[in-house]
Parts: C-alpha cells; structure tokens; sequence
C-alpha cells in the first residue's frame, strides 16, 4: 500500500503543502487552517504532520521524544486531532478534518506541490 | 474580489483606537495592490515635508493580492513610510510568513498613524486586535520578543501559528539604520523604517489569522502552479545554486566579473574570495533551508552553529551579508561574518545601511582623516572585532558610536569628506560596483529608495545572462533595460511576488497565475504600465520630499576614478550618459521631473 514519507530533514516550512490540500478540497479557496497537513516549528526544524483519525477524548499520556539531541513535546509530532489541540477542525464548522489521500488511487496533493523532497509517495 | 480580502486596519496609537476600513476597488484596480496600494495610500495621507520620526508620519503594511493563495513565491509583504535615514519614500519587501497570516487574518493593509505613550504590541489574532503594553520586550532582542510575546499567550498552540514584525534595540534607540525584522529574516531595503516603527513606541505587530482566501478560478490555479514549480525545478540556477546556498553563490560569479566591492569600493578584486559563498559557506556553517510562505525555491538559509565566536541559531550570511558587512569592510572571515548578520537580525540594523557606515569611517581612519580618539572607536579595514564592535555600539548607542550611528553620509560631511560615503540619496549602496555592470549603476542612480539592487534585478541579464546575454561593460540597451525591470519590480512586489523566480522564469509565466487568480485579462504590457504609474507615483512623493535630478548620480569615485585592478580594471561608470535617454522612455524632463502629459497618460 502507497504511503506518505516525510523526511523532516529536507522539509523548508513554506507551507505549500497546506495551501496545496486546501485548494484540492475546496476548490478556490486557501487556507491553511482547512488543510488536512499542517507545518510546525520548532526551532530551525519543521515538522508536517498529517490528518490522522479524530478522537473524542485528549488522551492521558504525555510524552517526549528525543530526536537528534533535541527534545520534542509528542504532542506536536501527534496526527490525531483531539480537544487538546485546535488543529484538523474547521474553524467555521467544527467538523474535523483527516487526510483522504486525495482519493483513489493516491495522488496527494501536499507530494504533487512539495518541492523540496520532504514528502515523498512511497510503496512497501 | 478574488485574492484580496478589501479591508484595511486604520490603528492610532496615539488615541489608542483602531477601526476597519474598505479599500476602494477603483484604487485596487488601478494600484493592484500592495506596494502601489500602500505608496498610492501613503502618498495621499502624508505631506512628503514631514517629519520621518515625527507622530504626523505614518507605517503601512500592505501585502499583496496573490499573497497567501499559494501563488509561487507570493509571500511578500511590503512596509510603506518616509525613510529615516534618506528623506525618501522607503518601501521594504517583507518575506516569510507575516504577510500571508496578514491575509488569513483577514486584512490586506495596516495603517499605523501617531505615536503611543508608553511602548506597546500590537496583536492581531483572528478578530481580537488589541495593543498591549510591551514592558517586557522593550530592550530586548528581536527573537528574545518572539519567544516573550509567545510566551504570554495563554494559548501555547495559538503561539505556533502566530508571527511577529518587530524591531531591535536599534529601532528603539531611534538609530536611523534601524530595520524591521520579521520571523528571524531581514527585511530587504528596510533602512530606515525600523527607526520609524520605534519612534512611534511600537516594538512589534503580530497576526495570526483562519480566514479564507478566494480564487477565481481554483482548477485552473492548480494547474497553472503545478506547472511553475516544475518550470523551477528545471532551472539549473533556482533548483542547484538558490536552493544549495542562497544568494551567497552570486559571490564567485561576481569576482569573476569584477563586481564584488572592496574596502569601501576602492577595489575590487579579491582573489581569495572565489568559493567564499559556495564550498566555504558550506564548510563555516551547518546550512538548513527555510522557506518563505509558499516558495518552492527556499534560498533562506538558516544555521546552529557553536563554535567560540558563533553561537546560535540564525539566518547563514547571504550575498548582501558577505558584500556589505564582510568585504566592502575588508573582511573575508566567514565566522565574522555570519556572526555579523546575526548582530544585524538581532539588534535590528540593516546590514547594508550599517556595513557602508562602518566602511566609510574605516576609509576615514585609512585615509588619516578621523582618528580612533574621534571616533571612541577602532576600525581599521579588515579587522573583524573592530566591525563587530561598532555594530552593536551602533545598535544600542552605547559608548561614543552615536557618531557613525547617524549614517555614513552623515559621518562623511562631518569631516566635509562626502565624496568617501558610497551611497545615493544618503542611503549605502548595495554590494555591486557600477562601475563595471552599468545597467546597474544607472538603477542605482534613478531608485526611488536609494541604491538597493533589489528594486531592479538587471544583474539577471547583465552579469548571469539568464534571458539575454548583455555586456555589463556596455551602455547599448541599458536604459530600456533598467526601465523595464524596474516597472517589473514594481508590479511583482505590488503583486506580492518574490524577485528571485525570474531566475529560472520568464515575467510573461506568471500572467496565467495572476490571471486565474485574480480573475482578471491581464496582459504583461498591462501590468507593466501599472508598475509604470506605481514608479511616477513614488517619484512625485520624492520630488516633493525635495528630491531632483542632482540627486540623480552617483559618488564621484565610480564616475572619475577607473578599477584599480582585478578583471575589470580601467571601467568607469558612464551613468551620466544613459540618463537623457532614461528620461526620454520614463517621459521626463531633463531635470528628472514627470512631464504633464506622462502623467495625464498615467491616470496621476
């Protein structure tokens, strides 16, 4: 199955990527804040997560990962899109939002606009 | 409309208040946007006489229609006042991610008028605008603002979604080679406006927004980009050398050819300086790319590195950086530099305003005419403490740098030496020696803002010959040359669009981004008349501000004294040839003013 690679090494944070989903899902209109992949940062390093499954309840384990010397709060890297978190629900309506991979067969829109090599359509 | 939100933020910070304005569509329609919004706004509301610092002047940023939809590169962000340090109208290009978030947030253009009591933060999250008190960031660098504005926010998640205009030390104390910094990166050609924002008490603007932006014609868009970023990724020049190491590549090229400054232009060769922005850089600096909003290319280079003079996160020293703050003071120690930029970024000073400054009194020391007794300072050519000293005394007007804090056109009248202060209208000139690229030079000559490269790229042409192969050494073609790309840049930064590109494009690529964006018909004749009547708009400011055509020239050593040595030895700059000529395609006088029917043709 065809899968997402993030490589946030190569990642530059210019946020095409979400401007990119948001046009494919509504046509005509950019906003980042209706995309189903956002881009943190934290210091120099960029971080895109992408839309996992919605839960209901924030979960009860807080955890911190260490990556490169750096210590990273979880929450951050997380897909989910819980209460905790403001991201992956639409700002107007509330509904939450969660990465479809633009279909079938998979053609991401967020690879398609990514130009410096941090997302990458894989198959294992 | 499509792209533009049509709201403005009018904000008095003298009263306190603010309100939400319409922009007048004719206004659009005919300025499209962005800087020619904000000079045609700014020209309208501010007597050109007054006062830089004084409360009567006014701030604008504007950002641009395709800012923040996703067009290529449209990221950038344009803030609009009366120059500090040159009397001119000063309109600098702001990139990252302030001017799309402006956008989201729901504004094309804030206003900024008087001045507050005490300093203060003006914060734009969603639709809660308020000004708060900036006690704790006053004095403080400009990351230290960010992370203490961050910080203050209840909401931590909010805090990652938000980003900050702010100043230095530098704009507090009033310095007028004080720039705006926004998210870590120097804003370009902004000399002068971080002395304005601190003389109206405010230290930083920050938005964050969750509106929408609406396209025309979105499938279409999509196409069209997709299209473009493969167009980039093709170019050898914007998908190798921009995206391995930013503008600094241009440092080889630019000794090859003669064009890279030494010790304050008095030569300009330099042997050793050959890879100094390619391998070299790589070697001094852990490079990352970063970004701006919706940029494939990413030619912003950031960096960690700990070593015993460096230490820190920041921005890699860029092309402008090594020219300015390094080898036009005669320094070549990449270290040095980059520790430099940093000062720079940190403090809030322009690193061309302020490597000139500091070239031009170490010419005076050379030369024997001021002492380090005069100065309080020592600053001999090629000494890398000495720079970094005087930058951050500069900077908080410590000790006795008040005197070079002024300017270096200031400093050079002082001891009656102006013909050693490299600049026009007052403002340093960028890297670039005129003498050898001439199409150049005459920009450099004719520039509303001052001599700054980046308000008409003709180097694309002359010296990397991306579309047309051009001697720089020649005159032929040259003043239709920079008159076309100076009505481009105009149009591109009212557009909200980065320069860069064109590395790698052609103007006329972008019109079907434009077009099925905006919903409009443009043709490139079209947008180039609007950058035409964007060009004249900003002159008449200028001519009101007392400029004319004596200021149209450039130092006497570029005109008189030929390149001592390197690859360009014996050119001479030859401006004052191109001029008539210039006037002539711009319909102006012969003393540099726009003839009536010009600006009847124009719509002034």
């Amino acid at each position: 199955m065809p899968r997402i690679k993030i490589d946030h090494d190569k990642c530059t944070g210019c946020r095409h990527c979400e401007i990119a989903c948001s046009l494919n899902h509504v046509t005509g209109v950019a906003n980042p804040r209706r995309a189903r992949i956002r881009v943190f940062r934290e210091g120099n390093v960029f971080f895109p997560v992408i839309a996992g499954p919605f839960v209901d309840a924030a979960c009860t384990s807080k955890l911190n990962v260490k990556i490169g010397g750096q210590v990273y709060d979880m929450c951050l890297l997380c897909r989910a899109s819980c209460p905790q978190k403001p991201f992956f629900i639409e700002a107007d309506t509330g509904f939450p939002l969660k990465c479809d991979f633009c279909g079938i067969p998979p053609n991401p829109s967020c690879v398609r606009w990514c130009n410096s090599g941090a997302l990458e359509l894989i198959d294992d | 409309m499509y792209g533009c939100t049509g709201r403005c933020l009018r904000v008095n910070l003298s009263e306190g208040k603010h309100s939400v304005e319409e922009i007048d569509p004719e206004l659009l329609g005919k300025f499209v946007g962005g800087r020619g919004l904000g000079v045609k706004v700014f020209s309208d509301e501010v007597d050109p006489k007054t006062d830089p610092l004084g409360p009567e002047n006014k701030l604008i940023f504007v950002s641009g229609p395709l800012v923040g939809t996703g067009a290529v590169t449209g990221a950038s962000c344009n803030a609009v006042t009366k120059s500090a340090l040159s009397g001119a109208i000063a309109c600098a290009k702001m990139r990252g991610h302030f001017g799309a978030e402006l956008k989201f947030a729901g504004f094309d253009m804030i206003i900024i008028e008087g001045k507050a009591e005490s300093p203060v933060i003006l914060s734009i999250l969603d639709d809660k605008i308020n000004i708060r008190p900036a006690f704790e960031s006053w004095g403080r660098t400009t990351s230290e603002t960010e992370v203490v504005f961050k910080r203050n926010l209840e909401d931590k998640w909010a805090g990652r979604e938000t980003y900050l205009v702010s100043i230095g030390p530098a704009g507090e104390k009033l310095v007028p080679l004080a720039n705006v910094i926004n998210d870590g990166f120097l804003c370009v050609g902004g000399a002068g406006i971080g002395a304005v924002m601190g003389s109206k008490n405010l230290k930083a603007i920050a938005v964050k927004g969750s509106h929408s932006l609406s396209i025309a014609d979105g499938d279409r868009f999509v196409r069209v980009i997709t299209n473009l970023i493969n167009k980039l990724n093709s170019a050898p020049l914007t998908s190798q050398s921009m995206r391995a190491w930013g503008s600094a590549f241009f440092t080889g090229i630019c000794y090859q050819k003669g064009v890279l400054p030494y010790k304050n232009f008095q030569a300009a060769a330099f042997a050793e300086s050959k890879d100094i922005g390619t391998e070299a850089l790589s070697n001094a600096f852990a490079l990352r790319s970063s970004g701006c909003f919706a940029c494939p290319v990413a030619c912003i280079k950031k960096t960690d590195v700990s070593n015993p003079l460096f230490r820190g996160k920041g921005m890699a020293p860029t092309y402008l950086a090594i020219g300015a703050l390094g080898l036009n003071c005669g320094i070549t120690d990449l270290t040095t530099i980059g520790m430099a930029n940093m000062i720079c970024a940190e403090m809030g000073l322009d690193p061309i305003a302020a490597g000139g400054t500091v070239a031009t009194a170490m010419e005076l020391v050379e030369k024997g005419i001021a002492d380090r007794d005069a100065l309080k300072l020592e600053l001999r050519f090629g000494q890398g403490e000495d720079l970094l000293q005087a930058l951050t005394l500069m900077a908080t007007k410590k000790g006795h740098a008040k005197r070079i804090g002024k300017g270096g056109d200031a400093l050079a009248k002082e001891y009656g030496q102006s013909k050693r202060f490299m600049g026009v209208k007052g403002m340093p000139m960028a890297p670039f020696d005129p003498r050898c690229i001439q199409g150049m030079g005459l920009h450099f000559a004719t520039c509303n803002y001052g001599p700054h490269h980046l308000y008409a790229y003709t180097f694309f042409e002359e010296v990397l010959n991306v579309h047309e192969e051009l001697d720089p050494w020649s005159t032929e073609g040259k003043p239709e040359l920079v008159k076309r790309y100076q009505d481009m840049t105009a149009i591109m930064d009212s557009l909200g669009l980065c320069n860069w590109p064109l590395m790698g494009l052609k103007f006329n690529n972008f019109l079907p981004m434009i077009n099925s964006c905006l919903g409009t018909d443009y043709r490139a004749e079209d947008l180039l008349r609007i950058g035409e009547r964007i060009w004249n708009q900003e002159k008449l400011f200028n001519m009101g501000a007392g400029f004319d055509h004596t200021h149209d020239t450039l130092p006497g050593r570029f005109l008189n004294e030929p390149i001592p040595d390197g690859p360009a030895k014996g050119q001479i700059s030859k401006v004052h040839e191109m001029l008539p000529k210039y006037y002539d395609l711009r319909g102006w006088s012969k003393r540099s003013q726009p003839l009536p029917e010009t600006l009847k043709a124009l719509e002034l």
